[in-house]
């Protein structure tokens, strides 16, 4: 998780938002490519899920967005995508072909833990009171996520004990 | 477009729409975030850009960007790119790869594209194993490491590929990692506008075939950022002093950039075609040189 050029003592509540909108956006496109990359690679319900999260992260999003219009309009943006990596977005090394929903939904929950800690950690630096309001929800969304993942895997049956390193093809001499 | 007429390009301009077909988890995902990242911070559209490859899993990348791209021969990104870069210089020409196809197959096109001083941006994907084909013993694998081709251990050193193009004497030599995307696109971005032939090694690791020191929590475990260390990047001995660590230290950053970086190949070649033409025929005469008078 990183974050370059931002000043969060001195972070304006437009920014807090658009800064949210963009770890939102983020973690939608990664969820996403996760979901073709399993798409490519015949993981089909882990696929599923990953559609499934890009789609409450792009719910938010939205959320987010309609927040920011009603508050500041169409007011130029001083954040940019290129300020943030992997804040709320699954880690890249987190994929495995022919992973299993369990540990697609562990990726998750990897991901939603990182977040709240973000957040956390940005409340330190922030002296705005609306700022810290809006990261306070925030974080307390991150730990409702967390929860709601955990009921999820609380329901999924035992794993098969088949490491996804079984279905790999044999190294090969040529 | 923004407030001066000008475009202003952002990362998602550079994606093509080509999915990428890597294992998941495979380092080449962020390489290749970090390269569209790059060139939105450089700003020339796509179809400026030329992106040549060689063979391999990382070979694959330029199909995932929107530039010009050419997923070439085994070993041959370089003399290819050169060629693009020859005959049209205003191109920005990228040349891209993994350890096997430009230290092994290609590993002769390095010393004299640094001696030639070809204003192309190398990036090497580093995963010290040949992974389309496999899992077979490439030519960063660590000695004792066992293999598809290696089943009592490699016998052989490593080549090191940072000490390798700072002894042919290139002017520009950076090292990224997957475990920090910000840092990887700066590096990029940096090699991009040096004018000259720039090397970025990225560890980039194979989660299929490659060990577990070598994923992403291996590779943070041994991690420094050379700016942390206070190393001075206008200092090539100190670069091939940390250079030599290679395998088992991960510096991340600038390891050398020539501070008075000199002329380039086509800047010469140029300087060369306007002397000539001095005293050239026009071409409406050309002919006249092979007439008998």
């Amino acid at each position: 998780m990183a974050m370059t050029g931002i000043d969060f003592n001195a972070l304006s509540l437009m920014d807090a938002l658009d800064l949210a909108i963009l770890v939102e956006d983020e973690a939608q496109e990664r969820y996403e490519e996760f979901s073709e990359q399993m798409e490519q690679h015949r993981t089909p319900e882990a696929a599923a899920f990953f559609r499934h999260m890009a789609g409450n992260e792009a719910k938010h999003g939205r959320e987010l967005s309609a927040r920011r219009t009603h508050m500041f309009r169409d007011a130029p943006r001083s954040v940019t995508r290129a300020m943030l990596f992997d804040v709320e977005a699954p880690d890249y090394d987190a994929a495995r072909a022919f992973m299993s929903p369990r540990r697609a939904m562990e990726a998750a929950l990897a991901s939603e833990t990182k977040a709240r800690r973000f957040f956390e950690a940005a409340l330190n630096a922030i002296r705005d009171a609306s700022v810290h309001a809006l990261f306070l929800e925030l974080r307390d969304e991150e730990i409702q996520h967390q929860e709601l993942v955990q009921a999820e895997i609380a329901k999924l049956p035992p794993d098969s004990g088949l490491a996804d390193e079984d279905f790999v093809d044999e190294p090969a001499p040529q | 477009m923004n407030a001066t007429g000008t475009c202003e390009y952002q990362a998602k301009d550079y994606k093509s729409n080509l999915k990428p077909i890597w294992c998941p988890g495979c380092g080449d995902y962020t390489v290749v975030q970090a390269i569209y990242r790059a060139l939105a911070a450089i700003g020339r559209p796509p179809h400026e850009i030329a992106f040549v490859s060689g063979i391999g899993c990382s070979s694959r990348i330029p199909g995932y960007t929107t530039a010009y791209g050419f997923n070439s021969v085994h070993g041959r990104a370089l003399p290819i790119a050169q060629g693009i870069k020859m005959a049209n210089p205003d191109l920005l020409v990228l040349a891209a790869g993994g350890d096997g196809d430009g230290f092994s197959i290609g590993g002769g096109h390095i010393a004299h594209m640094i001696r030639r001083n070809m204003d192309i941006a190398y990036i090497v994907m580093d995963n010290q194993i040949y992974g389309l084909t496999k899992g077979q013993l490439s030519p960063t694998s660590q000695k004792g490491r066992i293999t598809a081709t290696s089943h009592y251990g490699s016998l052989e050193e490593p080549v090191n590929p940072l000490l390798y193009v700072l002894a042919y004497g290139a002017g520009f030599v950076a090292q990224a990692a997957p475990t920090d995307l910000p840092g990887m696109a700066a590096v990029i971005e940096e090699a991009i506008r040096y004018p000259g032939f720039a090397f970025v090694n990225i560890q980039s690791p194979c989660v299929t075939y490659g060990e577990e020191a070598q994923q992403v929590k291996g590779l943070k475990a041994i991690s420094q950022n050379l700016v942390d260390i206070g190393h001075n990047p206008a200092d090539r001995l100190a670069a091939m002093d940390l250079a030599q660590h290679y395998g088992s230290k991960l510096y991340l950053g600038v390891f050398y950039r020539n501070p008075e970086p000199p002329r380039t190949y086509t800047d010469l070649v140029k300087d060369r075609q306007e002397l000539l033409s001095k005293d050239a025929l026009p071409k409406e005469r050309i002919l006249d040189l092979f007439i008998k008078k």
